[in-house]
């Protein structure tokens, strides 16, 4: 299992949070985007305060004197759309540091909190430049069982490709929702012509920017041949103390301005260290970034 | 500059294998990353700077290459030319004499000289050799003919400055041997005797060495017999260009007994003489201190102008060795015996004196010490505390005398070191007196009927007895008379075993007449070092050392102990003035400037770079490959 049973019930209090494309906002004109579907009640949950009074069921409110949400398909509800880089980069740390492992729990924990509100979800692998393995779209507490046999499946393979993949992924008609991606960036090409196009598509974007920590601070030194573990490339470097020191800024550097670019672009930016303990991660800094509430 | 081995620098070529070893030598260690995305921007951002990274990358093998390069050229053994004095076949007389020690220069005169024979060591050019002789009393060749260096600088290290005369003869007599052809290089003071010097093979240099004449010495201290009291003669000599004032101390046996003021003129000598001294045997020491309040000094007390005033303090202190007697003083007390006067007149060593008895028969015996006294058929009221020798004895304190025999029956001569050689068998003797021997003594001639001759020891008074009148027997006669009154004189009367009236010079041997009965000689030097002598050749010769020795003639349990000094007391060392030329048979030697070319290497500085940069280049290796112990590679 990848999670315990407390952890859930915290994820199941906690909402994604969308600031465009959210239903109270979106509903007029989506509804006169899809025409013929039909208003269909889909679920109840725990009103929050912000949500429309309006669509408060004021019948469940005099019987029980809860404030339920009444959930409406189609028009309520957020489509999710979580991208794993399933590279072979991604495949790096020890135990509970490995990056996909982490990825994989972050992906289960944000796909939870998305099914126990009630908001669809579709879990998308991007291997070799496109998809390889898709979840979803499903909906409703119901598959999260399914969604946990689906990440315990999935392997990290191949190299890298964020923009082809993720523009594999806009090519299917899909629902414009939050699309989170969770990967190292470590991608030659980079993401940002991918995300973009997303968004293009009326997505809202997010990044999850996993790292191990001694990708941060490798513990190198010497003349050593450095081996890409997904590339095989080669890279030759004499490594002394200044070299050492110069990494370690460029690191925080990229870090820095990949965040500052992801603000420009309006995209959720978060950058996770696999060192911090994941329900960390996911109860509190993804709070605070202003991801789930 | 000049290489003297250029064939080494075809080893520079081992900087292909080096550059080739550098190029294969990467074969980095293999580790695996997650991406090598970052190092790759980084890499790139590197190239912006790329000259100075690439040379960073480098400096490991730009060190080596330094170091090859500083050992290479080390091999080929760069040579700087130097002008040095002498070069080739060169033999250095390097004084070591007394006025060696004059401090003017600092430390000394023989650091000084020390050093300059160093120089021409460091400047010999690789074809030359050296050879080393240090000229002292004895003068000995510390090296001979050596190119070797190190061997040359550990000889010059070994060699030390004497407090004595140097013989530069034996020296010229040792350069003469060493070799034809060669240049000689006399390192000294100059203080070398004016004639009689060989000539010498070869070209002759002078390195004169000496700053300041400052020198105060006692030139001369010595005692001589008085009429009543010996009398002490000491001469100070001034070889200062100025008037000094000077305090002489004369101590005895270390208590001071007199101290006076001299005023010297510029070269020149002051003596006087003292009277009235003990007549006891003791040391004398005499020293001389040049107050600073007695002259007038610029600035007072300080220790750089004393050291102006007395350049070489080694003569500022004599000895002289007062010997109460040496020769023995013997009183013969008898109402006339012609045969022991003409025996003592005739016995080497020995003044005689008589004392006859009064007309009362009352015996007179002067004041005077003696080292013996005789008793011949008298006896005094009150024996002199001295050695005593009894012939024909009353009753004494000593022992007891009985009455008159005549019967000599198997007379015989017991075996003892002082009846050697007697031949008792054709004397006779008419009467003998009755004696018994005292337990102390030795029984040395008897007969049946009692002792003839004894002798021995008692209370620190030695006793010896002939229980006949000499004039009742015809020993006199005999050819043992002679021999057992001399062998019982000089038991009684023991000769000085040396002339210490004399103090000898540094380097001078003493010869020591031991008495029969002493088992080992030990002479003590004024430095407290022991040397044993041998009894066969009893001649001592460590006399290097200023100052008194002390010389311990051991028998048995007793130790006698008698002194000599050994003194300066030469002009030739005290003059410590510097000499601008050296008279060598009729060639006068002026002061050599450096007029020959040496070669000075280069090779350690070059060697001590190369460990330097090796250092160096270490520190980088290990700063490079281990910043962190932490590190995942393939193997």
């Amino acid at each position: 299992m990848l999670f315990d049973e407390t952890t859930l019930r915290k994820l199941n209090q906690l909402t994604l949070l969308a600031s465009r494309v959210r239903s109270g906002a979106m509903k007029g004109e989506r509804r006169s985007s899809r025409r013929g579907s039909s208003v269909e009640f889909a679920d109840y949950r725990n009103y929050t305060p912000g949500d429309d009074l309006r669509r408060l069921d004021w019948n469940i409110y005099a019987r029980l004197e809860r404030p339920f949400i009444k959930l409406l398909e189609e028009e309520e509800d957020l489509a999710v759309h979580i991208l794993i880089d399933g590279s072979q980069s991604m495949n790096w740390g020890e135990g509970d540091e490995n990056k996909f492992q982490y990825a994989l729990r972050v992906a289960a924990g944000l796909g939870a909190i998305t099914l126990a509100s009630g908001d669809v979800l579709t879990i998308g692998l991007l291997q070799h430049g496109k998809v390889t393995a898709e979840f979803g779209p499903s909906r409703g507490q119901a598959s999260l069982t399914r969604l946990f046999r689906f990440l315990e499946r999935i392997e990290p393979d191949g190299e890298t490709d964020l923009n082809r993949a993720m523009r594999d992924y806009s090519i299917l008609p899909r629902r414009a929702g939050l699309v989170i991606l969770i990967s190292d960036l470590f991608a030659n090409d980079g993401y940002e012509a991918g995300l973009r196009q997303l968004m293009g598509r009326g997505h809202e974007a997010a990044l999850v920017h996993v790292l191990a920590p001694d990708e941060l601070d490798p513990p190198l030194a010497g003349d050593i041949q450095l081996v890409d573990i997904e590339t095989n490339q080669t890279q030759d470097v004499s490594l002394d103390g200044g070299l050492r020191e110069r990494y370690r800024t460029r690191a925080r550097a990229w870090i820095q301005s990949t965040q500052t670019e992801c603000r420009k672009h309006n995209i959720r930016y978060l950058d996770v260290v696999t060192s911090q303990t994941w329900d960390h991660v996911l109860l509190l800094e993804m709070r605070r970034a202003g991801f789930v509430k | 500059m000049q290489l003297l081995t250029p064939l080494a620098l075809t080893l520079a070529a081992l900087a292909i294998p080096i550059i080739l070893l550098y190029m294969l030598k990467l074969r980095r260690k293999q580790v695996s990353v997650s991406s090598t995305f970052l190092w790759q921007k980084l890499l790139r951002e590197q190239q912006a700077n790329a000259p100075w990274q690439k040379l960073k990358r480098n400096l490991l093998l730009i060190l080596q290459l330094i170091i090859l390069a500083a050992l290479v050229f080390a091999l080929a053994r760069p040579a700087l030319q130097v002008p040095v004095v002498a070069s080739g076949s060169v033999i250095v007389l390097l004084d070591a004499s007394a006025s060696m020690n004059a401090t003017d220069v600092n430390p000394t005169r023989f650091e000084s000289g020390r050093d300059s024979v160093l120089d021409l060591i460091n400047g010999l050019s690789p074809a030359s050799s050296l050879t080393l002789i240090l000229v002292a009393e004895k003068p000995q060749t510390l090296i001979a003919a050596e190119t070797d260096k190190p061997l040359l600088r550990q000889a010059l290290d070994n060699a030390q400055a004497t407090q004595g005369v140097a013989d530069w003869k034996s020296a010229f007599a040792l350069a003469a041997g060493a070799g034809n052809n060669s240049t000689i290089v006399i390192v000294s003071d100059g203080g070398l005797p004016e004639s009689g010097l060989p000539s010498l093979p070869g070209e002759v240099r002078f390195i004169p060495i000496g700053e300041s004449q400052n020198n105060i010495a006692i030139t001369a201290l010595a005692l001589r017999p008085a009429q009543t009291s010996p009398q002490l003669f000491a001469e100070i000599s001034n070889y200062d260009s100025t008037d000094r004032n000077v305090l002489l101390s004369i101590y005895f046996n270390d208590q001071l007994i007199d101290a006076r003021q001299l005023s010297l003129s510029a070269n020149s000598h002051g003596s006087l003489t003292i009277d009235n001294l003990s007549n006891a045997s003791g040391i004398y020491k005499a020293t001389i201190t040049i107050p600073n309040s007695l002259n007038s000094l610029n600035p007072p007390n300080s220790q750089s102008s004393l050291n102006s005033l007395d350049s070489l303090p080694l003569d500022n202190t004599a000895f002289a060795v007062f010997q109460a007697s040496t020769s023995r003083r013997v009183l013969l007390v008898s109402k006339g015996n012609l045969f022991l006067e003409q025996l003592l007149a005739s016995l080497p060593g020995i003044q005689p004196f008589r004392a006859l008895p009064a007309a009362d028969g009352t015996i007179q015996i002067p004041n005077d010490p003696f080292d013996l006294y005789i008793f011949d058929g008298i006896i005094p009221p009150e024996l002199p505390n001295a050695n005593l020798l009894l012939v024909n004895p009353l009753s004494n304190p000593f022992f007891e005398v009985g009455g008159v025999y005549n019967e000599f029956q198997n007379m015989q001569v017991n075996q003892h070191a002082l009846t050697n050689f007697v031949d008792w068998s054709a004397v006779h003797i008419l009467q003998a007196k009755l004696v018994e021997t005292p337990p102390w003594a030795e029984t040395l001639i008897e007969s049946d009927a009692g002792p003839l001759v004894f002798a021995g020891e008692t209370n620190g008074q030695r006793v010896a007895a002939l229980t006949f009148d000499l004039k009742e027997s015809d020993l006199p006669l005999q050819i043992a008379y002679p021999i057992l009154f001399s062998n019982l004189i000089n038991y009684l009367a023991p000769p000085s075993a040396f002339d210490a009236t004399q103090s000898l010079t540094p380097g001078e041997s003493l010869s020591i007449l031991p008495q029969s009965n002493v088992d080992r000689i030990v002479v003590a030097s004024p430095s407290n070092q022991a040397y044993t002598l041998s009894l066969d050749q009893p001649t001592f010769t460590q006399t290097d050392e200023l100052g008194y020795y002390a010389v311990n003639f051991i028998s048995g349990d007793s130790n006698h102990v008698e002194y000599f000094a050994v003194n300066l007391f030469d002009e030739n060392e005290s003059n410590i003035q510097p000499r601008e030329t050296i008279q060598i048979g009729r060639a006068t030697i002026a002061p050599t400037v450096s007029q020959q070319i040496g070669q000075r290497e280069l090779w350690t500085w070059l060697a001590a770079l190369a460990l330097l940069v090796l250092m160096i280049e270490w520190q980088v290796f290990h700063r490079r490959a281990f910043p962190s112990p932490f590190g995942r590679g393939l193997g």
